[in-house]
């Protein structure tokens, strides 16, 4: 596998991520794997911006550690994003040759520190030119960047695109003058891939699984859901509304799924605070609705622009009483596809609340996905159409009940926040509440039983050191782990996509064929090591835990260093 | 259409409500004016909150939603844009609507929302057994203001027709005839309609209560235009009067109208989007 990763930073309007985003986009067409970041400095609009491209012949898993070349347009602008950006050692700095480099940022081994005049050889393309560098020093699709350009620049004038090539091509013959780096990417061009985020891909999720109606509060990092989706239901029959609160946004959902019409709501972790009195109300009601919950720094409003696997205590216990709902994480882009539309499955199925937790980093980076991996079976609600005797609560062995929908003659009834009997009518008698408790909760038991594979495991299959992880984690893990391998040591990941009901028989079993346990977590109060405590048996002399807060995604090399404090001690 | 009577509306479940209360007024309101619009049962669904007023879906035939409290007209909303051909009722208290839930009221009035809401307008939490709410008087002892409210009172028709409710009337549960013909009214208007109905709590506000009230009714004059906010200033925020009638009535563009025109601008009679349509963002297609 032969591979590269940039980083261009500039300020507003140096269109440092536009760079990026045109770069990405040729890579895709020519078949490469891209991961994409971005980071943003405070400012509403404009201010210093930073972008980071990934680019692999083979599928890639996480964003790099390190970068292999770093374009500056301004030194300040870099000042900020210094700790988020590690260069390799034998990095290449392209930077304004107007503007001198730190001293820390020198040249030395194989770096290269390099001067450019970008602001003089291209006033108003310094980003397309730095382009054309970066392709012919790194041996990028130069045919593929070209056309992305144009295409880029389609809607404007001739003489603009014209304009953009030529800096382009001046990037290109620039190289001339340049010292060449060790490594340039190797690649076969293959068929071309799609270039979506986490939330795209919950998007497109939800419209394939037939969702109809969206709700939703405006919320950083989640908001590019509601986004697509007011623009994409109303084109297939269905609506989107932008309530005045998170509170309402779920209430709206809870209606539009008593309605019959699969419905939707999407949010980060100050609006799932808000939320937790209606999921108890969508639990207890059996109404089946999906929460995405796109989780960021926390607590309260905490670090809205970065990513943080600490909602998971919330997800799982949120809403007061003996609540059932079922919870589902992603990997990646492309699982947030896979789990979004299992998450309506689930939710319709079993008339249950699933939310789906997804994080910024997933949620916000842009991913190259096989077109033809988006495709997921769907399951619709099943409705009553005996209704002779029909109870809309009736008791039966895996906890669902027949269901009608307003509109429906013969099916009318009552739904409730109170507790009630089988035919919707409020009782506070302890032994109804006692058989509704144990009703919906067998719930749980028949989606375990069904979607008990959803967990992901790699690695051999008994293993020195078993990594036990979940989310956003997974990326860099999964990479470890291959490098781990190769070098020769023992080492597995167990990764439940499926929180709650937890695959336990799978879970245990994995736990047995591993002689070290590490689980790996991006939350300061390891949710996830106590929430597996109350599940498993975790053996606590061989039990580790590496769980620090978020805001810097975890990187490859620090699962690699935990890894190693571990392997051998037992063998 | 349907050989409904008000009887057909009927549930077997027996109200929770003390004797005298004021919401069995509404609710045989209710069955009249669903029994006159010959609606279907199961074309119709009641929403409401929490509060003794909110238990009232569970007595009407017809699909029912008793949620949360204060959070009845959300859950409407969804319910209408979800399936615009249902009837959608959405009721509740004083506290339920204004207190807790007032940002809602705020919203799905200013959205013109396509669905009428009763509220049951008794000047207490009477569920919660007898303390202050938005609309109790200042200086009334309730449980909670023992030394007498020191909080100012508000009007919900008042609110209703700042927000932007587009038909805003007043009722008093007492006058079962008169409160019928409101809700129909309220009920046949195109987008927001809110219906305040004076109903009394014996329990809480005092035996004489329907006396009391009875003694303050008054009807709008002859030549009242519902069409002028400015003619309602007069009937809102009253202390000695209370005034039966429709306040306040204009035609406007419903939450329902605006999303079909979204449809039509988003697709218009074009061809149905297909995937690849739905993926073109996404493709590198150059």
């Amino acid at each position: 596998m032969s591979e590269t990763t940039f980083s261009i930073v500039g300020s507003g309007g140096d269109g440092a991520v536009a760079a990026g985003d045109i770069l990405s986009m040729a890579c895709a067409r020519d078949g490469l794997h891209v991961i994409k970041t971005e980071a943003y400095g405070p400012q509403i609009r404009g201010g210093e911006s930073s972008c980071t491209v990934r680019i692999s012949s083979g599928k890639i898993y996480a964003q790099s550690d390190t970068v292999d070349a770093l374009i500056v347009f301004n030194w300040a602008d870099f000042s900020r994003f210094r700790s988020e950006i590690a260069l390799s050692p034998d990095a290449f700095v392209l930077h304004e040759a107007d503007d001198k480099a730190p001293d820390e940022i020198s040249a030395g081994g194989a770096r290269q520190v390099i001067p450019v005049p970008f602001n003089k050889l291209a006033p108003k393309g310094k980003n397309i030119l730095a382009l054309g560098i970066l392709a012919e020093l790194f041996g990028l699709p130069i045919g593929a960047l070209r056309a992305a350009i144009a295409q880029r620049f389609a809607k404007k004038a001739q003489a603009v695109i014209d304009a953009n090539l030529a800096s382009f091509d001046r990037g290109v013959a620039y190289c001339d003058e340049l010292p060449k780096p060790a490594k340039r990417l190797d690649y076969v061009k293959s068929p071309s891939h799609l270039l979506m985020s986490g939330n795209e891909a919950s998007a497109v999720a939800a419209i394939d699984a037939g969702c109809r109606f969206f709700a939703g509060y405006p919320i950083t990092p989640s908001s590019e859901i509601l986004h697509f989706l007011a623009d994409w239901l109303p084109k297939i029959g269905g609506s989107t509304l932008q309530t005045e609160d998170e509170l309402a946004a779920i209430g709206a959902i809870v209606g539009g799924s008593f309605a019959g019409v699969k419905s939707m709501t999407a949010t980060s972790g100050p609006g799932l605070s808000l939320m937790a009195e209606m999921l108890g109300l969508a639990s207890i009601a059996e109404l089946p609705v999906v929460i995405v919950n796109v989780q960021r720094g926390g607590p309260s409003t905490g670090i809205p622009t970065k990513s943080e696997q600490s909602d998971l205590m919330h997800a799982l216990y949120a809403s007061h009483g003996d609540t059932p709902r079922v919870v589902l994480a992603c990997n990646d882009v492309e699982d947030s596809y896979h789990a979004t539309v299992e998450a309506f499955n689930i939710a319709e199925e079993f008339q249950v609340p699933v939310i789906l937790l997804t994080d910024q980093s997933i949620a916000q980076r842009r991913e190259t996905i096989a077109a033809e991996s988006l495709e997921h079976d769907v399951v619709d609600r099943r409705l009553a159409h005996d209704l002779a005797d029909y109870k809309r609560y009736r008791i039966t062995d895996d906890g669902v009940s027949p269901m009608t929908v307003p509109g429906q003659a013969g099916g009318m009834y009552q739904t409730n926040g109170l507790e009630h009997d089988e035919q919707g009518r409020p009782s506070s008698m302890y032994i109804v509440h006692e058989r509704m408790n144990e009703k919906r909760f067998r719930k749980l038991d028949a989606i375990a039983k069904k979607y008990g594979k959803l967990f992901t495991r790699f690695g051999p299959k008994k293993a020195d050191v078993g990594i036990l992880c979940w989310g956003s984690s997974t990326g860099p893990v999964r990479e470890a782990v291959e490098q781990l391998n190769k070098e020769g040591l023992s080492v597995a990941a167990f990764v439940p996509k499926l929180l709650m009901p937890l695959p336990l028989a799978e879970l245990e079993q994995f736990i047995a064929a591993c002689n070290e346990l590490v689980v790996l977590e991006l939350s300061y109060s390891k949710q996830f090591y106590n929430y597996l405590r109350t599940q498993v048996d975790l053996p606590k002399n061989r039990t580790h835990v590496y769980a620090r807060s978020g805001g810097s995604a975890l990187r490859v090399s620090e699962v690699i260093d935990q890894v190693k404090l571990y392997a051998g001690v037992t063998a | 259409m349907n050989g409904y009577t008000p009887q057909s509306y009927k549930t077997d479940l027996k109200p929770v409500w003390c004797a005298g209360c004021g919401d069995f007024g509404v609710l045989n309101s209710l069955y009249r004016a669903l029994a006159d619009l010959k609606f279907e049962p199961h074309d119709t669904v009641v929403v409401s909150g929490i509060g003794c007023s909110s238990r009232l879906p569970g007595y009407v035939e017809s699909y029912g939603f008793n949620s949360l409290h204060g959070r009845g007209l959300p859950i409407a909303t969804g319910v209408k844009l979800a399936s615009p051909a249902l009837n959608v009722i959405a009721v509740g208290g004083d506290g339920d609507g204004i207190a807790i839930g007032g940002n809602h009221f705020l919203h799905a009035a200013r959205r013109n929302t396509d669905l009428t809401y009763i509220m049951m307008d008794n000047e207490i939490y009477g569920l919660t057994k007898g303390q202050a709410a938005p609309t109790t008087p200042t200086g009334d002892k309730t449980k909670s203001t023992t030394y007498g409210n020191p909080e100012a009172a508000v009007d919900p028709c008042a609110l209703a027709i700042s927000f932007g409710a587009t038909w805003v009337g007043r009722a008093f549960s007492g006058d079962v005839k008169g409160t019928t013909e409101l809700m129909k009214k309220a009920i046949a208007h195109k987008g927001f309609s809110f219906l305040n109905i004076v109903s009394p709590c014996v329990t809480w506000r005092g035996d004489d209560q329907h006396k009391e009230i009875r003694a303050k009714l008054a009807a709008l004059p002859a030549d009242y235009d519902p069409s002028s906010k400015a003619s309602s200033a007069a009937y809102v925020s009253e202390t000695d009067v209370v005034t039966t009638g429709v306040l306040y009535e204009v035609d406007n563009k419903t939450l329902v109208d605006e999303i079909l025109e979204i449809r039509w601008r988003a697709q218009g009679d074009r061809q149905p989007p297909t995937r690849k349509d739905l993926l073109k963002a996404f493709t590198p297609a150059f």
